[in-house]
C-alpha cells in the first residue's frame, strides 16, 4: 500500500517535470499552450494526491480549462500577428 | 459482500483494460483518424466500467448521481471533441512545424 | 478494497504517462489534441479510484468538474483552425 502510493508519487512527480521541460522547450506557442494544458490536468492530480480537493478544484477549472482555452486564442493572435498583412517573414507564424 | 468485491475488481479491471487498449492504439496506429477512432470509444467505455465497478464497491445513490453525471458528461465532451477534431483533420493543414 | 484500489491507480497513471507521449512527439496538432483528451478522461478516472484510497470523496468533485471543462479546449482550439481559415 505504502509502496504503491510511493511508486504512483514518483511517477507523477516524474511525468509532470518531464511535461514542464516539454512545454518549456518547444518552440511554437500552440504545442506549448496544448502542452500546459496536460501539464495543469496534471498538477490536478497532484494537488488532489496531496489531499487539497478545493486546489485540485480551482486548478482542474482555472489552470486546465479557462487559461488553456485563453491561451489558445492568445496563441492564435499572436501567429497572426506574426504572419501578418505585410507578408510572410517570420517563424512564429507556422504553427 | 465478498462477491460484490469480485465483481467490483472484474469491473475496474476490464476497464483499465480499455484504458490500456486506447493507449496502445493511440501509440501504434499509423494515422490521425485511425488513432482518433481507437481513441474516443475505448476511453469512454473504460471511463464506464470503472466508475460502474467503484459503484458496485459503494452503493450510495448521491455518489451513483454524481458517477452519472460524470459519465454522460464525458461522453458529450468526447463524442463532440470527436466530431470537431475529425472535422479539423479530414479538412487538411493539419502540419504543424518540427 | 479500498487500499487496494492503489494498483488501478497506478496502472491508469502509467497509461497517463504513455499516452502523454504522443502529446508530445505527434505529428500533427491533431494529434497533441486528441491525446491531450485522453489525458483528461483518464485523470477522470484516477481521480474516481484515487478518492476511496485517500479517503477523501471530495475528489468526485474534482473529478465532475474535469468532465465539465474537457470540451472546452477542443472547442477553442477548432475555433482556431475555424478564424483562420476565414480571415
Amino acid at each position: 500500500m505504502t509502496n504503491l502510493l510511493l511508486a504512483f508519487d514518483l511517477l507523477l512527480s516524474l511525468t509532470l517535470v518531464g511535461l514542464a521541460a516539454a512545454a518549456l522547450t518547444s518552440r511554437e506557442p500552440r504545442r506549448a499552450v496544448i502542452l500546459f494544458i496536460a501539464f495543469g490536468l496534471l498538477l490536478a492530480l497532484v494537488w488532489a494526491r496531496l489531499r487539497a480537493p478545493d486546489v485540485a478544484l480551482a486548478e482542474a477549472a482555472i489552470g486546465a480549462g479557462l487559461a488553456g482555452a485563453l491561451m489558445l486564442a492568445a496563441a492564435r493572435r499572436a501567429a497572426r500577428g506574426a504572419r501578418g498583412p505585410g507578408g510572410s517573414e517570420s517563424s512564429a507564424g507556422q504553427d | 459482500m465478498v462477491a460484490l468485491h469480485w465483481l467490483a475488481a472484474a469491473l475496474i479491471l476490464a476497464g483499465l483494460l480499455f484504458f490500456v487498449a486506447g493507449t496502445v492504439g493511440l501509440l501504434r496506429l499509423p494515422d490521425a483518424l485511425s488513432r482518433l477512432h481507437a481513441l474516443t470509444k475505448a476511453d469512454n467505455l473504460g471511463l464506464f466500467l470503472v466508475a460502474l465497478g467503484l459503484l458496485v464497491a459503494n452503493p450510495e445513490p448521491f455518489f451513483a448521481l454524481k458517477l452519472l453525471l460524470i459519465w454522460l458528461l464525458v461522453m458529450a465532451a468526447a463524442a463532440t471533441g470527436a466530431h470537431l477534431i475529425a472535422k479539423r483533420a479530414v479538412r487538411g493543414d493539419g502540419e504543424d512545424a518540427p | 478494497m479500498s487500499e487496494l484500489l492503489a494498483i488501478p491507480a497506478l496502472i491508469l497513471l502509467l497509461t497517463l504517462g504513455a499516452g502523454l507521449v504522443r502529446v508530445v512527439i505527434g505529428p500533427t496538432p491533431t494529434d497533441r489534441l486528441m491525446a491531450a483528451q485522453l489525458t483528461g478522461t483518464t485523470g477522470i478516472a484516477t481521480l474516481l479510484v484515487l478518492a476511496p484510497v485517500l479517503r477523501a470523496p471530495a475528489l468526485v468533485d474534482v473529478a465532475l468538474v474535469f468532465a465539465l471543462l474537457a470540451a472546452v479546449a477542443a472547442a477553442a482550439f477548432t475555433r482556431q483552425r475555424r478564424s483562420a481559415e476565414e480571415p
